[in-house]
């Protein structure tokens, strides 16, 4: 028997950092899948990119056990696909099946040396690059609407709030990849390219950082548009909470507005998560190379944990008074008090 | 067909959370649960014409409840008399119900991590007994029955008194019948 006082129910979250951090890492993963699986449809450059792929399954993969130790009884958590229709259902297969595709993917980019038989079906590795696109962009779409399904919660109920999880993730994987562009797998695989040239290391010396270089500028250029799309969202979500008639998405967009989270959602998001960020990217150079991405990644974190608190449910008449009524200071004396059973 | 609702008449509440210990005692729970907390508006109008009106909450075993169409392991149920439950061998405690749930019936059992709400006492109901919490109120302010039984004191109220529901407009259909402070006839 717990001991614990009566708290404010009204302003208890029931998910916490776990989910937050699941609601980062599902988005990155999700988003990265979908951005590589573009990329290679459009660009024929997945090999580029082929660390990223690995990086987003190893997210999600991340991302679902924090799902899974945030449960009451996380022994038991396979019941989750008991039923036919609840939304965190088909997240948890969108997550598998994301992260299955991906992983598929990426065994195109073991080292060439092996020789595994599939190498040579690009068919194969095309269809997995049009399904790990699908299902990350679901993955992505799903966070946001988990969240914006809960009627109880006011600043969550709304359409907006998958527009502008989709907006952050998108933003915060194209980061990541720019980040992780060129890295290894990417060397043997154009060795394995031009496999037949007697002069196939030189050729990947001098062809690697080129191409890396332009791969990474049309992400910074992605990743420009994204981070204005995301301020415009952002601010236009916040606003309009500020303006709904609903009291309690109101008082919740004040406290991001000019209350407790001011400072956090200004300062962090605003200014260093996206303002700072766009202005790194124009100008170029290491700012725009490492310093802007890592903004941008810690943005969309702090955004998740902003979004995840900021969960106070509509009081029905009365409550707020009875929550703001109930004693204070006997937690001692409770639990202290043992009772004879 | 049987639909079980409960009716709360304002007019007869004191406030004494005879119904919230009552509870408490019946369904053992653990301290940092409450169900069916009894709230406060007022006071009220204006002098010498003052008055307080109590509230108790209690889940709304709505018709349309947005905590089973989001339970992913069936545990969050509905039966066919209306009665909204969690089977707690079922669930594992991924707390999207709580979350969805606009009435705050329900909260999460901290030791074993399964979450728990008000069933209108179903063990006492199956056995044709009132809930606990109906048979404790001194005032009679609480009335349990079958809605779709025309003779029973439930349907006789609804019908005839002027009742409201809280968040309605969320479209949950919730069949907890609130008779105000100044009520009366249709």
């Amino acid at each position: 028997m717990s001991h614990k006082m009566q708290t404010n129910k009204l302003e208890k979250h029931y998910w916490i950092w776990p989910i937050a951090w699941y609601l980062f890492l599902g988005g990155l993963g999700g988003g990265m899948l979908f951005t590589i699986g573009i990329i290679e449809m459009v660009f024929h450059a997945g090999y580029l990119l082929a660390l990223g792929v690995l990086v987003a399954v190893a997210c999600l993969g991340i991302g679902s056990m924090l799902l899974i130790f945030e449960l009451g009884q996380p022994k038991v958590f396979l019941r989750v696909f008991l039923s036919a229709t609840a939304i965190i259902k088909w997240g948890a297969c969108l997550l598998i099946l994301a992260m299955g595709f991906g992983f598929v993917y990426f065994l195109f980019y073991l080292p060439p040396s092996w020789n595994l038989f599939w190498y040579s079906w690009t068919w194969l590795r095309d269809l997995c690059a049009v399904c790990m696109a699908l299902f990350g962009l679901c993955v992505v779409v799903y966070t946001g609407v988990l969240l914006s399904t809960m009627k109880a919660k006011p600043f969550w109920n709304t359409p907006a709030l998958p527009v502008l999880f989709v907006a952050s993730a998108l933003s915060t994987a194209t980061a990541a990849l720019s980040l992780l562009a060129g890295f290894w797998p990417s060397a043997d695989a154009i060795i394995a390219l031009f496999a037949e040239q007697a002069d196939a290391e030189t050729v990947v010396s001098s062809y690697l950082p080129l191409l890396t270089h332009e791969i990474v500028a049309i992400l910074h250029q992605y990743d420009t548009m994204l981070v204005v799309a995301e301020f415009i969202i952002l601010l236009l979500y916040v606003l309009t909470m500020r303006a709904s008639g609903n009291v309690t998405a109101k008082a919740v967009a004040l406290e991001w507005i000019s209350g407790g989270k001011a400072l956090l959602f200004w300062v962090g998001m605003v200014a260093c998560g996206l303002v700072i960020p766009f202005l790194l990217y124009q100008t170029g150079g290491t700012g725009a190379e490492y310093v802007a991405p890592v903004l941008v990644l810690a943005a969309g974190l702090l955004l998740r944990f902003l979004v995840v608190y900021s969960d106070r449910r509509r009081a029905m008449p009365g409550e707020e008074r009875f929550y703001s009524r109930l004693p204070q200071g006997d937690e001692r004396f409770l639990q202290g008090w043992k009772p004879p059973y | 067909m049987t639909r079980y609702a409960m009716v709360l008449d304002k007019r007869r509440c004191i406030g004494c959370q005879s119904c919230t210990v009552a509870c408490r005692t019946w369904n053992e729970l653990p301290m940092d649960i409450i169900y069916n907390p009894v709230v406060t508006e007022g006071v009220l109008g204006e002098f010498p014409y003052v008055h307080q009106t109590f509230t108790p909450l209690l889940c709304m075993h709505c018709d349309n409840p947005p905590c089973t169409i989001c339970c992913p392991c069936k545990a969050s149920q509905q039966d066919d008399d209306g009665i909204v439950w969690v089977e707690a061998t079922k669930c594992m405690g991924c707390k999207v119900c709580v979350n969805s749930c606009p009435y705050g019936a329900r909260d999460v059992n901290g030791a074993e991590g399964f979450v728990r709400k008000c069933t209108f006492c179903k063990d006492r109901v199956r056995e044709n007994e009132q809930p606990y919490c109906v048979a404790t109120c001194h005032q009679k302010a609480r009335t349990f029955g079958d809605l779709d039984d025309p003779e029973s004191d439930v349907s006789k109220l609804v019908n005839s008194l002027v009742t409201e529901r809280i968040f309605v407009e969320l479209g949950t259909d919730p069949q907890v019948y609130y008779i105000p402070d100044l009520g009366g006839a249709k």
